[in-house]
C-alpha cells in the first residue's frame, strides 16, 4: 500500500516542501533524434507559495510541470512530491495520486462542451467516485466560490467567455481539494484585464488555503504575482528570484 | 430531454417488435395426424406385403358356352351354391322349340318303325313262302333297318337339342358363394374370356390372402410361416393368417392406374396365406397389410470354382 | 463517469446519428437480407415442414434435393415397412400437374399424393373441409392462397372468385371436387398446392414406370431416427434422411447450384462491411475528437480502465441502438409487407442473435480501434496545446 495514501498530509499552516527534485532529467526519443528536455534540474516548491516557471519555449517548463504533476516520467534524478515519488508505485497509483492530490488548470481550458459548466467542474470528484448528484452539488459551491455567475452554471462552456471558461477550470482544479495545483499557461488565451483577475483568484483560492501553486508562463504581465519566479534555460534552472514585494498584498492593494 | 431518450426508446420498440415477428414466425407447425393410425407389425424381423382377399378356390369368373340373352338368374350375391346348382340360364325358346321338332322327329321314326316292321311281319308271317318274293321281304327287312337307324338318329338329334338347352343353364362347378353378380335378365351374355365376368363364384370357407412381396424380399419367407394381416383403413381388424403355398411363379406387379396402358411396376412373390373369416367384416377383394414372420436367415454361399480355374489346374 | 460517457457521446449529435445511422444501416441489411433469404431456404423446404409427422424420409439415392423427385417402385414401401425399428412406413408422391382452368389457361400446381389407407402427411391445418374427406371419390384439398390466388375463377366484373368446398376442377384431363381447403407454409414456386390420396395423384400423374416419390417413416419409440436411416440405408440401397438431414441436403444443394446464398451473403457482408467503414469510422472520429478531453480525465485520475468501460459503453450504447432500430426497420418492413405480399420473410430468433453478434463484433471492432488510441495516449499531452 502507499504510505501516502493511507496518511494524507492535511494542509497545515506551516509551509512544508511540497515538490522536491533533484537532477532531475527527461529526454524524448533515441538515438541521435533524442532530445534532451531536462538535463538535471533542481527545484523545491513549498506549500503556501506560489511558483511562476518561466522561459523561451522548448526550454522544458511544460516537460517539468509534466514529471511533477505524473503524468510523465523522469528518467533520473529524485522527484517527490508530497513525499512520494512516482516511480516507487505502480501507474495505477500514480493515476489515482493525481487524481486526488493535484489540480490542473490548462492553457485551452480543456473543458469538456458537452457537459454543463457544473458537470465539468464536478468531474473530479466523480472521477474519485463520488456519485453524481452530492458531487454536482459540490461543484455549483465551488463555481459559487470562484464567482462563477450562478445563471451560467448549467451552460456549454462553448457558450461562455474565455474569462468565465477559465473560471469553470479553475474551479475544477480546487473542488477536490488538492494539495498541489499546476496551471500551464493559464492566461495566454485571455485578454490582460481578465488575466489578472484570473490570477487574482487563483492566489486567493489556492495560496490563502496553504497549497502549492506551480504556474508555467510567460506572460510578464503576470508576473507580479508570484512569490518566487524559477527562471528555465535549456532544460535547467537557471535562477529562482524571490519577489521582494508581496504579491498578494499588492493584488490586495490594487483590488482595493 | 425527451429528445435524449427518443431514439433508445425507438430502438427498443424496434427490438421488441422484432421479437415479436421472431416468435410469430417460429410458431411450430403441428402437423396433421394420420386419418387412421398405421399398422405395425407384431412381429420383430418380419416381411411387409399387400395382401388381397380372395376364395380358397380362388375366383372363379364364370363363363357361359353359348351367347345368349339372359332369361332367368337362378342365385343372388351371397347366395350360398353346391357344385352342379344352376346359376343363370339364357333365352332356351328356339331350343325348346327344336326338342319339340325333334321329339316329333322321333315320333315320326317311331311310327315310320312301327310300319316298317309291321309290313315286314307280315312278309313273314305268310305261310307261304311262295305267296311272297323273297325280294320283297329283304326290301321290307332293309325298311325296317333304316327305319331303326331313323329313329336312332332323330332321338339322337333330340338328346342333341336337349344338350344344347341344359348348355344354356349355367351352373357352379364347386362348392361356394356367389361373389358377384354382373348380368341381368335381358342382357345379352357372350360366350369366351370376358374383362367383367358375367359371374363370380368362391369358396369362402376359409379365405385366402395373396400376398403380394417384393422380389427382394421373398427369399427371407420359409414355407409355413406365420403371418398377420391387418385390413387397410383400420389396423385393429386383424387376423392371423395360415401358411398355404407360394405361387411357384414369381410375376411381374401391375398396377392398374385405369389408363390405356398398365405399368409393369416390379416383380413380386405371391404367397398364399389362408384365414377363417368367422366374426370380422372381411370381404373377397379386399387390400390387407400383411406382416410374415421372418426371422433371420442366413444363406453362406458355397464356393464358386469357376470352371476355368479346374482346367487350368489340371 | 458513465453518466458524463453518454453525454458525451449524445452531446456530438452529428456523430451521434452518424454512428447510428451506420449501425442502424447495416443491422436493417444484415438481418433484412438473412431473413429474406431464410424465408426462401424454408420455403424449398416447406414441404417438410409441413409434413412434420414422419421423422424418416426415404428416397431414391440419386435424390439431391427435395424437388429433385427421382421415384421408385411402389413396392419399396413394403421393404421399408420390413425393416426393424420402423413403426410405420406410407407412400407419397409429389409431383406438378397441369390444371386447366375456367378461362382455358392452365396452371401447374404441387400435387402431392397422401397414403389411401391413413392420409399421413396431410396440411398442417383445414381451413374448410376434413382432410378425411379426401376418401370421397375424386375428391382434392386446394390450399388457401391457391384457391384464392392462381386457381380462383374470374367473375364477370373480373374480379376474383376463390374456389369454395364443392367446386370441381381438371386436372390433367381428369375432373376432381374440391372437399377442402387447407393453409400450408408457402412453397419456393408458390405453386397452388393440391393434396389428394397417394392412388388419384398417381391416376392423374403423367405416365411414367414409377411414381413412388417419397416413403415417409416413423421410427419405433426408443429408436433413434437416424439409426434406423442408416439401416434402411444397408437393408434396401435406398437414401433414408431424417427430415433435419433432408432439409441440409436441400439447403446445400442450393448453396452449392445456385448464386442465391452468394448473393445474399455478400449483401449482408456488404452491410458489415458499410457498417464497419461509417460507424467504425466516425465513432473513431468521435474519440479523436475528443482526445483531448479523454486526456484531460486520464491527467485528472480517471484510470485505463475507466476510460476502457467508458469508451465500451458508448460504442455498446450506440450499438444498441442501431441495432434495435435495424431489427425494427426489418421486422416492420417483414411485417408489412409479408402480411400482403407472400414474400418470404422468416426472422428466427437465431437470426436475431447473429444480427446482434455481428453488430457487437462492428461495434468492438470500431472501439478496439478507439480505446487503442486512448489507451496508449500521454496524459501529459493536455499541456501540449
Amino acid at each position: 500500500m502507499n504510505p501516502c495514501m493511507s496518511t494524507p498530509p492535511v494542509s497545515t499552516p506551516f509551509p512544508q516542501i511540497a515538490v522536491r527534485c533533484e537532477g532531475v532529467t527527461k529526454s524524448f526519443g533515441t538515438g541521435a533524434a533524442a532530445v534532451q528536455a531536462l538535463r538535471g534540474v533542481d527545484l523545491e516548491v513549498r506549500t503556501g507559495e506560489l511558483l511562476m516557471l518561466v522561459g523561451p519555449s522548448g526550454c522544458g517548463k511544460t516537460t517539468l510541470i509534466s514529471v511533477i504533476a505524473g503524468v510523465l516520467r523522469r528518467d533520473g534524478g529524485a522527484c517527490e512530491v508530497f513525499g512520494q515519488d512516482y516511480l516507487a508505485i505502480t501507474e495505477q497509483e500514480t493515476t489515482r495520486f493525481r487524481g486526488k492530490r493535484i489540480g490542473f488548470v490548462f492553457q485551452a481550458f480543456n473543458l469538456i462542451p458537452t457537459l454543463t459548466a457544473a458537470e465539468n467542474v464536478s468531474a473530479p470528484l466523480v472521477i474519485q467516485g463520488m456519485s453524481r448528484k452530492p458531487a454536482v452539488a459540490r461543484a455549483r459551491e465551488m463555481l459559487r466560490q470562484v464567482g462563477f455567475d450562478e445563471r451560467m452554471q448549467d451552460s456549454s462552456p462553448v457558450d461562455l467567455s474565455g474569462g468565465q471558461q477559465q473560471r469553470v477550470a479553475i474551479a475544477r482544479a480546487l473542488v477536490h481539494q488538492p494539495n498541489l495545483i499546476v496551471c500551464d499557461e493559464p492566461t495566454s488565451a485571455l485578454d490582460s484585464e481578465t488575466g489578472r483577475k484570473v490570477m487574482e483568484l487563483m492566489r486567493e483560492l489556492a495560496v490563502a488555503t496553504n497549497r502549492a501553486l506551480i504556474v508555467v508562463t510567460h506572460d510578464a504581465r503576470i508576473f507580479e504575482f508570484a512569490d518566487r519566479i524559477a527562471r528555465m534555460e535549456d532544460g535547467r534552472i537557471t535562477g529562482i528570484e524571490t519577489l521582494k514585494t508581496n504579491a498578494a498584498s499588492a493584488a490586495e492593494t490594487r483590488s482595493a | 430531454m425527451i429528445r435524449q431518450y427518443f431514439l433508445p426508446v425507438l430502438a427498443l420498440a424496434g427490438l421488441i417488435l422484432g421479437i415479436a415477428v421472431a416468435v410469430n414466425g417460429s410458431k411450430k407447425v403441428t402437423p396433421a395426424a394420420a386419418v387412421s393410425a398405421p399398422a405395425q407389425s407384431p412381429y420383430t424381423v418380419f416381411v411387409a406385403g399387400s395382401g388381397l382377399i380372395e376364395a380358397s378356390s380362388e375366383n372363379i369368373a364364370i363363363g357361359t358356352l353359348v351367347g345368349g340373352v339372359v332369361a332367368k338368374i337362378h342365385v343372388q350375391t351371397g347366395s350360398r351354391v353346391k357344385a352342379g346348382d344352376p346359376l343363370f340360364t339364357l333365352d332356351d325358346r328356339t331350343h325348346r322349340a327344336e326338342i319339340k321338332l325333334r321329339e316329333s322327329s322321333v315320333k315320326v321314326a317311331e311310327a315310320q318303325l312301327a310300319d316298317a316292321k309291321d309290313e315286314l311281319a307280315f312278309n313273314e308271317n305268310i305261310e307261304d313262302k311262295a305267296a311272297v318274293s323273297a325280294e320283297d321281304t329283304n326290301r321290307r327287312r332293309h325298311a325296317v333297318r333304316i327305319a331303326e337307324a331313323q329313329l336312332a338318329q332323330a332321338q339322337t338329334q333330340l338328346a342333341g337339342a336337349m344338350t344344347e338347352l341344359d348348355k344354356l343353364t349355367v351352373r357352379a362347378l364347386v362348392d361356394g358363394e356367389v361373389l358377384q353378380v354382373k348380368v341381368h335378365p335381358g342382357e345379352y351374355a357372350p360366350a369366351g374370356v370376358l374383362g367383367t365376368p358375367l359371374m363370380m363364384v368362391g369358396n369362402v370357407a376359409p379365405l385366402h390372402v395373396r400376398v403380394d412381396v417384393d422380389e427382394d424380399d421373398a427369399w427371407r419367407i420359409r414355407s409355413g410361416a406365420v403371418a398377420t394381416g391387418c385390413l387397410r383403413g383400420n389396423k385393429d381388424i386383424r387376423t392371423p393368417l395360415k401358411f398355404v403355398r407360394f405361387e411357384p411363379y414369381v410375376l411381374p406387379k401391375r398396377s392398374l392406374t385405369g389408363d390405356s396402358t398398365e405399368r409393369v411396376d416390379t416383380r413380386v412373390l405371391q404367397v398364399i396365406f389362408s384365414f377363417e373369416r368367422g366374426e370380422l367384416p372381411l370381404f373377397v377383394g379386399q387390400q390387407m397389410n400383411v406382416f410374415i414372420d421372418a426371422p433371420a436367415r442366413v444363406f453362406t454361399p458355397e464356393p464358386v470354382k469357376p470352371a476355368r480355374e479346374e482346367s487350368v489346374s489340371r | 463517469m458513465y453518466y458524463y460517457a453518454l453525454k458525451m457521446l449524445i452531446g456530438d449529435r452529428a456523430k451521434y446519428i452518424g454512428i447510428i445511422i451506420g449501425l442502424t444501416f447495416a443491422s436493417l441489411l444484415i438481418t433484412q437480407q438473412s431473413a429474406i433469404f431464410a424465408g426462401i431456404m424454408t420455403r424449398t423446404f416447406s414441404f417438410l415442414t409441413d409434413v412434420s409427422l414422419p421423422d424418416i424420409w426415404v428416397v431414391d439415392p440419386q435424390v439431391q434435393y427435395i424437388d429433385d423427385i427421382k421415384p421408385m417402385q411402389d413396392t419399396k414401401v413394403l421393404r421399408i415397412r420390413g425393416v426393424k425399428g420402423v413403426e410405420w412406413a406410407v407412400p407419397l408422391y409429389k409431383g406438378a400437374l397441369r390444371a386447366r382452368l375456367e378461362n382455358g389457361t392452365f396452371q401447374t400446381c404441387l400435387a402431392i399424393g397422401l397414403d389411401d389407407e391413413t392420409l399421413i402427411g396431410g396440411p398442417p391445418r383445414m381451413v374448410a373441409g376434413r382432410l378425411s374427406d379426401l376418401r370421397r371419390s375424386d375428391g382434392v384439398i386446394l390450399d388457401q392462397n391457391g384457391a384464392e390466388g392462381k386457381l380462383a375463377r374470374s367473375g364477370p366484373d373480373g374480379r376474383r372468385i376463390p374456389l369454395k368446398v364443392g367446386d370441381t376442377l381438371e386436372l390433367n384431363d381428369h375432373r376432381v371436387y374440391v372437399v377442402g381447403i387447407c393453409e400450408v407454409t408457402q412453397t419456393f414456386q408458390a405453386n397452388p398446392v393440391i393434396y389428394t390420396t397417394y392412388s388419384r395423384a398417381t391416376t392423374f400423374a403423367p405416365q411414367e414406370r414409377k411414381l413412388l416419390s417419397f416413403v415417409a417413416a416413423k421410427a419405433k419409440a426408443g429408436e433413434d431416427a437416424e439409426t434406423v436411416c442408416a439401416r434402411i440405408r444397408e437393408v434396401t440401397g435406398l437414401m433414408a434422411y431424417t427430415p433435419e438431414r433432408f432439409k441440409e441436403l436441400t439447403f446445400y444443394y442450393y448453396l452449392k447450384y445456385t448464386g442465391m446464398p452468394v448473393n445474399f451473403m455478400t449483401a449482408v457482408a456488404l452491410g458489415f462491411i458499410v457498417g464497419i467503414t461509417i460507424s467504425g469510422q466516425t465513432f473513431y472520429n468521435f474519440t479523436l475528437d475528443n482526445l483531448r478531453y479523454f486526456g484531460t480525465l486520464k491527467a485528472m485520475g480517471t484510470s485505463n480502465r475507466t476510460l476502457l468501460k467508458m469508451i465500451l459503453l458508448q460504442a455498446l450504447i450506440v450499438g444498441g441502438i442501431g441495432y434495435g432500430l435495424g431489427v425494427g426497420l426489418a421486422s416492420a418492413w417483414g411485417a408489412l409487407l409479408g402480411g400482403r405480399t407472400q414474400i418470404a420473410f422468416y426472422l428466427p430468433w437465431q437470426l436475431l442473435l447473429i444480427t446482434a453478434a455481428a453488430i457487437l463484433c462492428i461495434c468492438l471492432s470500431s472501439a478496439a480501434l478507439s480505446i487503442r488510441k486512448v489507451m496508449k495516449l500521454e496524459p501529459a499531452v493536455v499541456f501540449r496545446s
